[in-house]
């Protein structure tokens, strides 16, 4: 039998009985669809989360203070409660040779009073360095000046959000002063939006020279944390382990395990999270799967209606000279036909699903080729499984009981 | 033997073994038909004649005994081989018609040589002239066949088991489902093919349709009683015992 016979008399057989062969059709439309929104889904928040990492910059290492002892155990205090990073530290660990840059800032939060409105912040003391190592540019303004770190001055650079949300979206807010605790603070610049990058949001802090924040907000000469641009990004093992032995040095511990501070690399972070979001998604889209197996046992179910009722058909193209591949052949390629039509509307649906849903929920849905490939060779395997066992039956029946089934 | 014989069959036997009881269908079946013979195999229900038609059409293989169709012995062939006969050699005609309800006469007529090496191009002239050979108009290849009344589908049937010009002919009770003037002018169609040069067996139970063949071979209790031309046959009504 030729392949476009074949196909011929499958698309004879499948709209014979439309309504049937639509319903059958629909349960693995369910099926792919629902697998392939859930992975569209899953690539897009993945994609989503590894650029707000790699805009934090991928190759910056940030040392973080830790409870002396704790290190690698499962129990950690937190870094606000603990202090042993100083601005020194910072300045030692920029002279080393793959570092390009280090930035100290101190974290509290602060409310921020312009007139009669008033905005609860993330107030960062941050230096000079800390734009071009946290790669955020000024819209408006200028950004701290090492001589405002040295002075002690009262200024503050706002996230473009908090800016908007103090000033209103027309204000121009440089040279404006606001009030936060104790301090007058004159505002010199408003940062670009940036977005979520990392786990910092940098459009709703304010940002203050270091030596402010250490002397009106957190009362000390610690940091809470450093962070480090690496020249190369493969060599960011090598860097986090010179600067493990400066700061260990540094702070004259000779055991790694009491370190008194923690190293946290962003390419790790990246690979941890991007694990943890595969995972996810494989979960969802074999949560989803089942809903394929269900529609492929709907397939079978047809066919075996299918050929219980064309028995006598069966008798007939034997009588007239098929085999028994040949029929096995016909019933097998049904059953693989709806499957790939199925398949073929439910990634149309499934990328409809993803993207509306995606929509909802402030992903972008990423329909990949690797996803739509899966669904064809899901969708014929289930076909093929599924239609093996009626084509067989099929296949075996004696020409002269299928003749006379009534 | 000639060359001329379509049909050799020598002591065929079919036993059936179902449940612990053993059915002799066939009881040592010999027969000769020759090419451009109209033979009917005539016999009452239970006589074997559907187990000898199976037989004959290489849609089964005989228990015991050597059966050769054009020449070639299929006693001992496979279910692949008996369907690749089949295909080449028998063209059937059942008393149900059996045609593809959904589909136009065209297909039905074709759909033989969807299983042959006959080019696309070639099947829509052949099943064309196996239409006009059975006198089915023109203005009806494109209907469903479910459109057409009990005559023209078993005219589509026939057309459908010459397209693949078999040797042999086998027709199981052609005119049972039809009216007896249809049933008439199926017979004369059978007669009028067979004028043509084509080998026809009838396989029925009524003396009627059998007499409208020019042999008759009567079977009962699996052993031909009567092989004889129609002329000379002595053709009982079963069941009655009364002439016909």
């Amino acid at each position: 039998m030729r392949i476009c016979d074949l196909l011929a008399e499958t698309l004879h057989s499948l709209t014979s009985n439309k309504v049937r062969s639509g319903l059958t059709i629909l349960g693995i439309v369910v099926g792919i669809a629902s697998v392939i929104a859930m992975l569209s889904l899953g690539a897009g928040s993945q994609a989503s989360i590894e650029s707000s990492i790699q805009s934090a910059g991928s190759n910056l290492l940030t040392v973080m203070p830790s409870a002396a002892g704790q290190q690698g155990a499962g129990f950690r205090m937190a870094a606000g409660n603990v202090q042993s990073l100083t601005r020194e530290d910072a300045e030692a660990l920029a002279g080393i040779d793959l570092i390009t840059g280090a930035a100290a800032s101190a974290q509290g939060n602060a409310q921020i009073v312009n007139k009669d409105v008033n905005a609860n912040a993330q107030l960062l003391g941050v230096t000079p360095a800390y734009a071009e190592i946290n790669n955020v540019t000024v819209h408006t303004g200028a950004f701290i000046s090492e001589r405002d770190d040295r002075s002690y001055a009262q200024v503050v650079v706002l996230g473009s959000s908090l800016a908007e949300d103090l000033f209103g979206t027309d204000g121009d807010p440089v040279g404006q002063r606001v009030r936060s605790g104790n301090m007058l603070l004159t505002v010199i610049g408003v940062l670009e939006d940036k977005g979520v990058s990392g786990f910092t949001n940098v459009d709703s802090a304010a940002l203050v020279p270091l030596s402010t924040a250490q002397r009106y907000v957190t009362g000390s000469e610690y940091v809470s944390s450093i962070t480090l641009a690496v020249a190369d990004e493969e060599q960011m093992d090598a860097a986090e382990n010179a600067v493990e032995t400066m700061l260990l040095a540094r702070h004259a511990i000779a055991d790694p395990d009491y370190a008194d501070f923690r190293i946290q690399n962003m390419a790790d972070m990246l690979e941890t999270v991007s694990t943890v979001t595969g995972t996810f998604t494989t979960l969802l889209a074999a949560i989803a799967g089942i809903s394929l197996l269900v529609g492929g046992i709907g397939i079978m179910n047809m066919m075996l209606t299918t050929v219980t009722e064309r028995t006598r058909e069966i008798g007939l193209r034997k009588a007239i000279g098929a085999d028994d591949d040949v029929i096995s052949l016909q019933f097998l390629a049904e059953s693989v036909m709806l499957t790939l039509v199925g398949g073929a509307v439910g990634v149309l649906a499934g990328w409809g699903i993803g993207t509306a849903a995606g929509a909802v929920l402030g992903v972008d849905a990423l329909v990949s080729w690797n996803a739509i490939a899966l669904a064809a060779t899901v969708s014929a395997t289930i076909g093929v499984v599924f239609g093996f066992y009626p084509a067989r039956r099929a296949a075996r029946m004696s020409p002269i009981e299928a003749l006379r089934y009534q | 033997m000639s060359s001329d014989a379509i049909i050799e069959a020598a002591e065929l036997h079919k036993t059936y073994d179902g449940a612990g009881v053993v059915t002799h269908a066939l009881r040592g079946v010999s027969m000769r038909i020759d090419s451009g013979e109209f033979a009917a195999i005539m016999g009452p229900s239970g006589s074997g004649k559907s187990t000898l038609m199976h037989i004959l059409g290489c849609l089964d293989t005989p228990t015991s005994g050597t059966y050769r169709l054009d020449g070639r012995d299929i006693s001992e062939l496979d279910a692949h081989e008996l369907a690749l006969m089949r295909r080449e050699t028998v063209g059937f005609v059942f008393q149900a018609f059996n045609l593809l309800p959904r589909a136009t006469v065209m297909r039905n007529v074709a759909l033989p040589m969807l299983y042959t090496r006959v080019p696309a191009d070639e099947r829509e002239d052949r099943a064309a002239a196996a239409m006009r050979s059975v006198g089915l108009e023109e203005s009806l290849w494109t209907h469903r066949s479910n459109e057409l009344s009990g005559g023209q589908m078993q005219r589509v049937a026939i057309a459908r088991a010459l397209v693949n010009d078999p040797s042999l002919v086998l027709a199981d009770e052609p005119t049972g489902n039809l009216d007896t003037a249809t049933g008439d002018s199926v017979m004369e169609l059978f007669a009028r093919l067979n004028g043509e040069g084509r080998t026809i067996v009838l396989i029925t139970h009524e003396p009627d349709i059998a007499q409208k063949a020019r042999r008759v071979v009567r079977i009962q209790d699996g052993e031909i009683v009567e092989d004889a031309a129609t002329a000379d046959a002595e053709i009982r009504a079963y069941g009655s015992g009364g002439e016909a």
